[in-house]
């Protein structure tokens, strides 16, 4: 892809420029100071979800039916640490690739709304964090293999932005669910709803931009290679849904055999089901633009 | 089973490209792409399988990941029979 291409595209993009200007404003509107928004109480109660119940990963499995009340509280507690560990390692990742763009040759309308959106992430990587070690006394840690190479360099954008846009919706369907979860701490829900709120834009931008990186890409790749973005696009849902599933939280659920059980609930019909209803809209958005 | 050890992993992988039927010791895993970043983890998990033994996620040396060969060193040396 050619970065002036991309320049021009977007420029000539009314509908994009409309909705970037929108984001921009809203972002502007709707600014809160993180650090004086929450309330941070001492501790948070043990006896009671932590998770809404039906995104665990226990959920609707024959493994759920073997564990106690008391067992399934505390997974749900291991397991939401792991879901706001997740989105710090997922923001340190896409903050650095979208500092290394903004400013740069074929980003420099939407550089602007890029402010926005590192000054956010920044915000929620510390609220995430914060949560974690206040509530759980640890961050749970990703192995540096995994840290994401990317396959080829002129698709590089596309890739980049494709899985931010994959890995904010797949966060959003929880907060979306969370914030409104009566059974959950106000504390949980209130986290889930901020993030819910800033993230609603971030999405609608990954959108629209995913869109213009591609129809870049389309013109000038083969089928080939666009059947390798696909499979590529694919992988990274899977490996995005299944970093939900953490050995290391089973373990610390007090679980013998925590690999074992990660693998039954990854084989179970309910994880399908799981996986669909997670990306039902992402899916949705990647076909209909021809990306998967 | 500890016993078996690199041949499961030897095995998890193939099971994963089903276009192949070996790989050699020293085949470099990741230039090959036979593993990359989305199947690392599970690679790890792979290997705690095998081995019985935790890897410490923050101590990971990525270089004993390259190949069979430095993989069966740095986790399955105390078990090694050939
Ligand atoms: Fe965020
Ligand atoms: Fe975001």
């Amino acid at each position: 892809m050619t970065s002036r291409m991309v320049s021009k595209l977007i420029d000539q993009d009314d509908r994009f420029l409309g909705i970037l200007d929108r984001l921009t404003t809203k972002s502007i509107d709707d600014y809160y100071n993180p650090y004086k928004l929450f309330e941070w109480p001492q501790s948070l109660p043990a006896a009671m979800w932590w998770m809404s119940p039906e995104l665990t990963t226990t959920h609707g499995t024959e493994a759920a039916e073997r564990l106690t009340q008391e067992q399934l509280y505390a997974l749900s507690r291991h397991e939401s640490i792991n879901f706001y560990s997740l989105n710090v390692h997922g923001i340190r990742e896409l903050l650095i690739e979208v500092t290394k763009r903004i400013h740069t040759t074929g980003f420099e309308t939407p550089s602007e709304f890029f402010h926005h959106f590192i000054g956010e992430e920044n915000e929620h990587m510390w609220f995430f964090a914060e949560f974690c070690l206040r509530y759980g006394r640890k961050i749970y840690r990703q192995p540096v293999g995994a840290s994401v190479e990317i396959p080829r360099s002129h698709v590089e954008s596309l890739l980049v932005f494709a899985r931010i846009l994959i890995f904010e919706e797949l966060v959003d369907h929880f907060n979306s669910r969370m914030a409104l979860d009566e059974r959950l701490d106000e504390t949980i829900r209130a986290i889930n709803r901020i993030h819910h709120q800033d993230e609603s834009r971030h999405i609608a931008f990954g959108r629209e931009l995913v869109t213009v990186l591609f129809e870049d890409v389309k013109r000038t790749s083969s089928d080939e290679e666009l059947k390798e973005i696909a499979d590529y696009l694919r992988r990274y849902l899977t490996f995005s849904f299944e970093s939900l599933y953490n050995p290391q939280v089973y373990r610390d659920a007090g679980i013998e055999n925590p690999l074992d059980l990660r693998r039954e609930l990854l084989e179970s019909p309910a994880r399908v089901e799981f996986e669909r209803s997670v990306f039902r809209k992402t899916s949705k958005f990647l076909e209909k633009t021809g990306l998967i | 089973m500890a016993s078996a050890g690199i041949d499961d992993v030897r095995a998890w992988i193939l099971g994963r490209h089903p276009d192949r039927t070996t790989i050699a010791p020293d085949e470099n895993l990741i230039e090959s792409r036979l593993v990359d970043s989305l199947s690392f983890v599970e690679l790890v998990y792979a290997i705690e399988g095998a081995s019985g033994v935790e890897v410490d996620f923050d101590t990971i040396d990525i270089q004993d990941f390259q190949t069979l060969s430095s993989i069966e060193k740095a986790f399955f040396a105390t078990t090694r029979i050939a």
